[in-house]
Formats: structure tokens, C-alpha cells, sequence
């Protein structure tokens, strides 16, 4: 039975080879499927690797403590109006607050840097205070860290992101180099690794970090502050209670106030993007169902034809002893291979497009979909393929024989 | 020994609620290596007796035995393995595979009888050889000419050697001089031992064979011995 197996097989690749523009333009429907549904899943893929990321610069265990929901539902002329972030709160919250491990005030304004006659415009300035560096997830590469007297003391030094070392020093040593930012000197001390962008959407490399008494002095009450408070991950929701009533204490909300603040964390981002998932999900899993059953119906049209054409083939191989159970296999497996051409040429095309996708984010094509697509097209091939194959098994040979 | 025993076969179609009788109680038997020519009008039956005996067809009544087998009632199956192992066909239209080289083509009894790859190999070009295609065993049909066709058709039906050939106008749609050489062929695998029953309505091609029955109404209403 093996060597009809192969024998079949072979038969059925020179018949589609050798109607080579009528297999491509029956697999179309196939292809398109595939495609969409290796696609969607790269992207998914990309998607969730750059999400998880961008998530873990966030932190599991972190909550802001900024003027602004990240998720609200609340009109924006509301919240225009609430006070903005004190950071001299931070050390209330510090002294306080029974789960925060770190607090950090954060205030950020953007400027230029310049070294020389390199510039970087638009550039985050983030001031914060040594404990910043407990609650970011990002690690100082070269140098280090300001020091707690040099955050006291405010002295004008900074830790730049990787953009800025690229941009302002390339290869060379940025240690202990002077920079401007703005219209200030600054004294690099140390660089942050690479953190790559958050949600494909802004660089966090394009960043330098000041003591936060330096912030204030030179860059005023400009931009926005926030304070960052790091806590055990099993104490989010009592934490985020606790800050809400430290809060509502400084501000001195009456109970009948509603809150002017936000604590935030990264739940919601997940709830989100959850939600973006299920709709490239969706999405793509109705197109690749509807272009598979389409083309499914293409190729069983295509196969009556075939079965039609070859009635007399058909005949003769009966005569030559072939059994019903041999035509069906036979012209099954020609439906199957139709299926699978246009199962490769879609992986094909969903590779180069993975390729594309990859140079926004990075992604890679799922090995696993890859496989299952190809299992699809198989299956495709043998529904769309069984009527025809049924019909073709069960002629008589008689009237095959003698069909014009 | 009777090779093919037939005995009160009658095959009945309705057609538009009226009876026909294609075969109309015929009684034949075929001897090893007899030579035999079934000729008569069209609507007598030829075809429909040809079918019979190439076990593509099974009778409405009467017994039907194949070296012992019993034929009459035999289901699909085993109607496919009977013509796979012991009747080779060659038709009037050569019903080669086109896009098949002649090995190829002579290869698919072969295949159906689930034989090796190099085996299949051998005897396809033994049987090719033997028709005297050992040059055009990688032709495909179209380069070919019609007697060329027509003998990798034979070559085909020889390549299981089967106990029966079962030729239906195997010369008519060949020009008269392809023909006779198509007709030397099957003399000469008479002569090597070969059963040949020819289907025809031309009696040049019937006195190759060294016995006639003509068929009318489904009867057979002649059977002479040269």
C-alpha cells in the first residue's frame, strides 16, 4: 500500500504542476488564509513580547501617584482643574505609609542636550531622588547612581539614556564629561542600559535623570510630577487603599470629595491590551475563515471540473484495476496538495511580512501556527476535496470508459 | 481447460420502462490460448459482452467463471483485482495517460498490484520491449505516433501477464498500415500462448483470429472454428 501511497502522490504533484496557473488561482483562497492567520499571529507575538516589556518597565509592584488616570472614563475639563502632585508629599507617604518599601517624587520636563555642537532635542528630563533607582526596573550600565547627599545637595549631576550616550559621545567615555541641558551644565556620572521603546510608541533611552532638588531649581514647576511608590506585589490593592487615604489627608478632602489624584499601576494597560488582542485576534481569525471556507469552495469547484475532465482517466485506471478506494485517494490527494501548495506559498508571503512587522518590533513567526496552518490547509484540502473525490470514485468504469 | 465460462448470461436495462436486453441468454467458452473475434452491428451486444468478459461489468442472471473464479457475483473490489491480475485491456483510443512517458504509462497495472519501484521499472520496459519500444520508453504519447500509441497500449495490457487480452477495435483509429503491424503483434502473442479475444466489425481484422461468434439482439447467432 506504501508504493501506491507515493505513486499517488506523485501522480497528484505533476497534475498540479502541470496546471500550474489554475492550482495557483484555486490555492488564492488558501494562501490569503494563511497568510492572515501566520500574520496575525507574528504580530501577536510581537506584540506581546514588546507589551510585556514595555510592562515590566512599569512594574508588577509599583503604583503612581499622578494627577491623571491612565484609563479614566472622567471628562478631561474635570481633572484639568485638580492640584497638581506636590513632591515634598513623597516624604509624608514615606513616613506614613505602612507597604511603601521606596517612594520617589518624579518631576519631568522635556529640553534639549547638547555636548558641543551635538544636539538631542526633546529629550525626557526626569527629576527624582536616589530611591528612583530601587524602584525602576532599569539598571545604571556604566557609572552610577546619584548619591542621597548629592540628591540633598542638588548638585548638577545626571545619568543619561542610551539615545543621549549614542547621540552626544558614540564610543567615547561620557563618565565625568560635562553635558547642557537646557541652558545648564550638567556632569554625566553614569548611563542607563538600553530599555528600548514603551508600547512602540516613545523611547525610554531618550532620557537623562537629575537630583530632583536641581529639577526644581533650574526647570521651576514646569511639566508634570508625580511620586512613584514601590510595594510588595501581594500588597497592591491594601497599598493603593492606604495611599488613597494618605492623599485625601494632605489635600484635606472633605468624605464628600471626590478623589483629585490618581493612583495608578500597570492592570489597566493589561486590561487594554487584552482587549486589543482579542481584536486583531478576531479579526484575523474572521478573515482567515472566511478566505479558507471561499477558497475551500473554489478548489471542491475546481476538483469537479478535474473529476469531469478526466472521467475517461478515471475509466481507464479502473480497467487497469484500480479500486474506488484508489480514484477517491487519488483525486483526494491531488485536493490536499492544491491545499498545501497554498498553505506553503501563504507561509511564504506571512514570512517576508513577519520580516516587515520585525523591523517596527520585534517579533518572530510562530513555529507552532505555522505548523497548525499548514494542518489547516490539509483539512481544507480534504473537506473541499471529498465531494469530488466521492464522485469520482464512484463511477462506473463502463460509462468512463466511454466518455468523450 | 476453459479459461472463461459463461453459461445463460442475460443483462437487462431498463430503459424509459421498456426491457432491454442486451444479452439475451448467451452461453461461451473460451479455451487457453484461443484466438477469438467477437463481431456483429451495433446494438447486438459486443459491447456489452466484451464488458462482461473484461469483468468491468457483472451479469443480471447466469454464471460467469474466470479459471475457476466465479465472477457473477463478485462486488467492486474484487472485479478491480480480478482485471488488475488477469485480463489486459488495449482500446480503440489507446486511453494513454497524456502527460505520462510510455514507461509510465505501462507501469500503472503495476502499481495498482502494489509492485516495487525497481520491479515496476524492469518489467514496464521488458513489456516495452517487447512491442519494440525499448527507444521510446521516455516519450510521452504525444510524441508518438498512433501504432506507437497503440502498441504501448498492448504493452500495457501484457505487462501483468494476464491470462486474458482483451482488445476492443484495437486498429480503429489507426491508418491500415499501423494496423496490420498492431495485428502482427497480436498474432505473434497468440502464437507465444496467449488468449486474444478481439472485438470488431471488420472482417479483415476477425480472420486474424482462428474463431468468430457474431452477435445479434443480445444472441450469439454464429460460432465458427477456422
Amino acid at each position: 500500500m506504501f508504493s501506491l501511497f507515493i505513486e499517488n502522490i506523485k501522480i497528484s504533484v505533476s497534475s498540479v504542476l502541470s496546471n500550474m496557473t489554475r492550482s495557483l488561482l484555486t490555492a488564492l483562497g488558501v494562501v490569503i488564509g494563511i497568510l492572515a492567520v501566520t500574520l496575525m499571529g507574528t504580530l501577536i507575538s510581537g506584540l506581546d513580547q514588546s507589551f510585556e516589556k514595555s510592562m515590566e518597565f512599569l512594574g508588577k509592584d509599583v503604583l503612581y501617584i499622578r494627577k491623571f488616570q491612565w484609563f479614566g472614563n472622567k471628562d478631561w475639563w474635570e481633572i484639568r482643574n485638580r492640584p497638581n502632585i506636590q513632591t515634598k508629599h513623597s516624604e509624608t507617604i514615606r513616613n506614613k505609609s505602612q507597604y511603601a518599601k521606596y517612594v520617589a517624587p518624579v518631576a519631568e520636563w522635556w529640553t534639549s542636550v547638547k555636548k558641543g555642537d551635538e544636539n538631542v532635542s526633546g529629550v525626557r528630563v526626569s527629576g527624582t531622588t536616589e530611591e528612583f533607582a530601587m524602584i525602576t526596573i532599569a539598571e545604571v550600565d556604566k557609572g552610577r547612581f546619584f548619591s542621597r547627599a548629592e540628591n540633598r545637595s542638588g548638585a548638577r549631576v545626571a545619568i543619561i539614556g542610551k539615545d543621549i550616550s549614542d547621540a552626544l559621545f558614540q564610543d567615547k567615555n561620557s563618565l565625568g564629561e560635562r553635558i547642557r541641558i537646557g541652558s545648564y551644565n550638567f556632569r554625566v556620572i553614569g548611563e542607563m542600559e538600553k530599555q528600548g521603546k514603551f508600547l512602540g510608541m516613545f523611547s525610554l533611552d531618550n532620557q537623562v535623570i537629575i537630583p530632583i532638588g536641581a529639577h526644581q531649581r533650574l526647570f521651576s514647576r514646569r511639566g508634570w510630577t508625580g511620586i512613584n511608590v514601590k510595594v510588595d506585589e501581594a500588597d497592591l490593592d491594601n497599598a493603593t487603599e492606604e495611599l488613597t487615604a494618605l492623599m485625601r489627608q494632605v489635600r484635606r478632602l472633605r468624605p464628600s470629595d471626590e478623589d483629585n489624584f490618581a493612583i495608578n499601576r500597570q492592570d489597566p494597560f493589561k486590561e487594554q491590551y487584552a482587549m486589543i488582542k482579542i481584536a486583531i485576534g478576531g479579526t484575523g481569525l474572521f478573515i482567515t475563515i472566511l478566505s479558507l471556507v471561499v477558497g475551500g469552495i473554489g478548489i471542491a469547484n475546481i476538483m469537479f471540473v478535474s473529476v469531469k475532465e478526466r472521467t475517461k482517466e478515471i475509466g481507464t485506471r479502473k480497467a487497469l484495476g484500480a479500486t474506488s478506494k484508489m480514484i477517491l485517494f487519488q483525486f483526494l490527494m491531488e485536493s490536499v496538495i492544491i491545499c498545501l501548495f497554498g498553505g506553503l506559498i501563504g507561509l511564504g508571503l506571512a514570512y517576508g511580512g513577519s520580516l516587515i512587522i520585525n523591523s517596527f518590533f520585534p517579533s518572530e513567526m510562530p513555529f507552532g501556527l505555522a505548523l497548525a496552518a499548514l494542518g489547516l490547509s490539509m483539512i481544507v484540502g480534504i473537506v473541499s476535496g471529498l465531494a469530488p473525490s466521492y464522485k469520482a470514485a464512484k463511477l462506473n468504469p463502463i460509462d468512463a470508459l466511454r466518455y468523450e | 481447460m476453459s479459461l472463461i465460462f459463461l453459461k445463460n448470461i442475460y443483462k437487462i436495462y431498463n430503459v424509459g420502462g421498456e426491457e432491454v436486453r442486451a444479452l439475451d441468454g448467451v452461453d461461451l467458452t473460451i479455451k487457453e490460448n484461443e484466438y477469438l473475434a467477437i463481431m456483429g452491428p451495433s446494438g447486438s451486444g459486443k459491447s456489452t459482452l466484451m464488458n462482461m468478459v473484461g469483468c468491468l461489468d457483472t451479469p443480471s442472471s447466469g454464471d460467469y467463471e474466470f479459471e475457476g473464479e466465479k465472477v457473477h457475483n463478485m462486488d467492486d473490489n474484487q472485479l478491480a483485482s480480478i482485471r488488475n491480475r488477469k485480463i489486459g485491456f488495449v482500446f480503440q483510443t489507446f486511453n494513454l495517460l497524456p502527460k505520462a512517458t510510455a514507461q509510465h504509462n505501462v507501469e500503472i497495472p503495476l502499481v495498482y498490484a502494489n509492485i516495487k519501484r525497481e520491479k515496476r521499472l524492469k518489467m514496464a520496459s521488458n513489456a516495452l520491449a517487447s512491442v519494440g519500444l525499448d527507444d521510446r520508453m521516455h516519450h510521452k504519447p504525444n510524441e508518438l505516433s498512433g501504432g506507437q500509441r497503440q502498441r504501448v497500449a498492448i504493452a500495457r495490457a501484457l505487462v501483468n501477464n494476464p491470462s486474458l487480452i482483451l482488445a476492443d477495435e484495437p486498429t480503429g483509429n489507426l491508418d491500415s498500415k499501423s494496423g496490420q503491424e498492431i495485428m502482427n503483434i497480436f498474432d505473434t502473442l497468440h502464437q507465444n500462448g496467449n488468449t486474444i479475444v478481439l472485438v470488431t466489425h471488420e472482417d479483415s481484422i476477425a480472420s486474424h483470429a482462428n474463431r468468430t461468434i457474431r452477435l445479434f439482439d443480445g444472441k450469439i447467432i454464429e460460432d465458427v472454428a477456422k
